[in-house]
């Protein structure tokens, strides 16, 4: 009989007896489990501090790539460029006489808001594309904030630009407003791809009012959210062929033309070639799920290749579990521990009911993931010290972030629970930080039985140190304002928000 | 937003650089350059030639008078309008308009091309009917109907100026 320990044989090397056999044994142990839940997990050690130069299976994979800020300024900077270019080449289609016609004005805005609008929306596209040097700098969850502020703008240009154009092009035929509609139908290139586009901008901007979308499920909201792909996609001829600025100037035409399929390239490659690579190449696949906490999980996988994918500590994937009910959705959750290849560790608070299926996972369950992602890493660092303060689930990102803080660094780690069994991986934390010289603090109890005014005493030098808070929405904004309250400055605050 | 005064100044540049590029790089009707009477040049840098053989070279506008009576000829500006450059002659007898025809045109595509070749005998029509520029333009060739009504209008100045 093989025993099972940390340096888990591979698949191939197993002959199939014997993965039956270990499922069984698996799941035998998660059975015993259900009477003592503080039993250790069969598969993954977490508490097993690689030596220097250990290259060997059981060490951790390769640390992630450092970010650079100045790339994602850069992209910044080039993003206003084109927007100023976009503006100028509304205004330079224009001359004098055009603007004082009939329906002159009206035309030069309508031309205007086109441009902008559809530059906008590429913005947009290009905000949630995850390309990995700009998301390693802001994070997803910037991103996907900047995504929503910015959503407003394109989405009414391109409403104007529609009305506007067509009241122009009425007032000069001297035609009513609705025939003119008709009009654009009939006679011009690819207006009816271009109103079918339109049409489907203005139904995902209703379904993404928040009053809307609270009332839709999650999954028909996002379904509908990506037809704006195909929105795009549909708009694109009739720009070519009727913007004034494109017609008889191939130079322009083709910039354009290039823009916009540097932006589906960017798109394919980074927000669904990449992953789906990633995920066929290391075959993910559950192997246990052990409970960690009255309702949390703890699901371990099993990889190929976990070696050279490149983590850094505190970051997250997308998990999609490819089984019934499961395997439309893709959820965030983080590593709680560095991969040891070949296992994975996340760990997961029941809420809801996809929380909840997670924890009645079973052992074969293929797995596919999106990511890493995260800024919330120990390259955001400012000062050497540091101070992790961890609100219940959010602990997960706080202990494998640990894993990447150098030895005695001295961390102060301040995890806040409600009650006592809603603290979790507690002993590995005590482990972590016990190896760093630093100290953990527990502050279990309701929200009026502890304050967290109390920061500045448990922390004397907390104006010194960075500050990662990590943990429900309410839990992250109530900490950060009083951390910044207390004179840490804007910069070295770092924050990761577990929505539900 | 921390970067927000760098992406302004970036938008102003790229705003500054295209409009300094349309400045040197072709004719005077654009934006900001006043445009109405005097002799125009023929945009030379931001119109292809037309592929159809109905575009006559260019030529640049003149006026012509002829000495028997009451009858004059002029050209009108070259109106450039988003898909192609238009000008027309404009035929006058004792006061009155007697023909209108096309002294130039380019298009830029074939679209435009067929679509000038339709409206056109339409447009003459209308100035014919109405004696003056002021006509209503054709729906569905909006640009096309003002480059021609701009064009009949300045021949008509430089006629009245004979």
């Amino acid at each position: 009989m093989r025993r099972l320990d940390p340096s888990f044989p591979r698949r191939s090397e197993m002959g199939r007896p014997c993965q039956v056999f270990t499922r069984f044994w698996v799941r035998l142990g998660m059975e015993l489990r259900k009477f003592n839940p503080v039993m250790a997990s069969l598969t993954f050690d977490p508490t097993h501090v690689p030596q220097r130069g250990k290259a060997r299976r059981g060490a951790t994979s390769k640390p992630g790539p450092v970010p650079r800020p100045k790339v994602a300024e850069a992209a910044t900077i080039l993003a206003g460029l084109g927007l100023g270019v976009c503006v100028g080449l509304a205004v330079t289609a224009e001359s004098w006489s055009q603007l004082s016609a009939t329906g002159g004005l009206a035309m030069f805005l309508g031309n205007l808001t086109g441009l902008a609008g559809s530059y906008l929306a590429l913005i947009m596209v290009l905000l949630i594309s995850r390309v990995p040097m700009v998301e390693r700098v802001l994070g997803q969850d910037k991103l996907l904030a900047l995504h929503r502020r910015l959503a407003p703008w394109p989405i009414s240009l391109i409403i104007a630009h529609a009305l506007l154009l067509t009241v122009a092009y009425a007032e000069v035929a001297r035609s009513g407003f609705l025939h003119q509609i008709r009009t654009f139908l009939s006679s011009y290139p690819d207006m009816v791809t271009a109103t079918i586009a339109l049409v489907v901008l203005v139904a995902i901007a209703i379904t993404s009012i928040y009053s809307v979308r609270r009332r839709i499920r999650r999954e028909r909201w996002w379904a509908m959210h990506l037809l704006m792909y195909l929105a795009l996609a549909l708009a694109f001829a009739h720009e070519i062929a009727l913007g004034p600025s494109f017609v008889g100037h191939p130079l322009t035409r083709l910039v354009w033309s290039l823009v916009w399929a540097g932006t589906a390239g960017v798109v394919l490659v980074y927000r669904f070639a990449l992953p789906i690579y990633r995920s066929l190449r290391h075959r993910l696949e559950v192997v246990e799920v052990h409970e960690e906490g009255p309702d949390t999980v703890s699901v371990i996988c099993r990889g190929r290749h976990l070696e050279s994918l490149a983590v850094s500590g505190g970051q997250f994937f997308e998990w999609r579990f490819l089984t019934r009910g499961m395997w439309w959705q893709a959820h965030p959750f983080s590593l709680s521990a560095r991969p040891r290849p070949p296992f994975l560790r996340l760990t997961v608070k029941g809420i809801g009911d996809y929380s909840s299926a997670v924890a009645r996972l079973q052992p074969g369950t293929r797995v596919m993931i999106e990511g890493p992602y995260g800024a919330f890493t120990t390259h955001a660092r400012r000062r050497p010290k540091v101070v992790l303060i961890a609100g219940g689930v959010g602990v997960t990102a706080i202990r494998s972030l640990l894993e990447d803080l150098p030895r005695d660094c001295d961390p102060v780690v301040i995890v806040r629970a409600s009650n006592a069994e809603d603290v979790i991986l507690s002993s590995e934390v005590a482990e972590l930080v016990r190896h760093r010289k630093g100290r953990v603090h527990e502050l279990v109890g309701s929200r009026s039985e502890v304050r967290m005014d109390r920061l500045s005493e448990l922390v004397p030098d907390l104006r010194h140190r960075d500050v990662y808070v990590a943990g429900p929405e309410g839990f992250v904004n109530r900490v950060v304002a009083t951390v910044s309250r207390l004179g840490v400055p804007k910069d070295s605050v770092h924050f990761e928000v577990y929505s539900l | 937003m921390r970067r927000a005064p760098a992406v302004v100044v970036a938008s102003a540049a790229g705003f500054a650089g295209i409009v300094g590029m349309h400045a040197v790089g072709s004719a005077p009707t654009t934006l900001g350059i006043a445009s109405s009477g005097p002799v125009q040049p023929t945009p030379t840098t931001t119109v292809p030639p037309s592929t159809s053989s109905q575009s006559a070279t260019t030529s640049p506008p003149k006026s012509q008078s002829s000495s028997s009576g009451g009858t004059g000829t002029a050209v009108g500006n070259s109106e450039q309008y988003g898909y192609g450059v238009l000008s027309v002659k404009v035929t006058e007898q004792a006061g009155r308009i007697v023909d209108v025809s096309v002294a130039s045109l380019q298009t830029a595509e074939q679209y435009s091309q067929n679509l000038a070749q339709q409206v056109i005998p339409m447009l003459k029509n209308e100035v014919l009917s109405a004696q003056s520029a002021r006509i209503s333009a054709i729906s569905g060739a909006t640009y096309t109907s003002e480059a021609y009504a701009y064009s009949v209008q300045s021949a008509l100045d430089r006629l009245k100026a004979k």
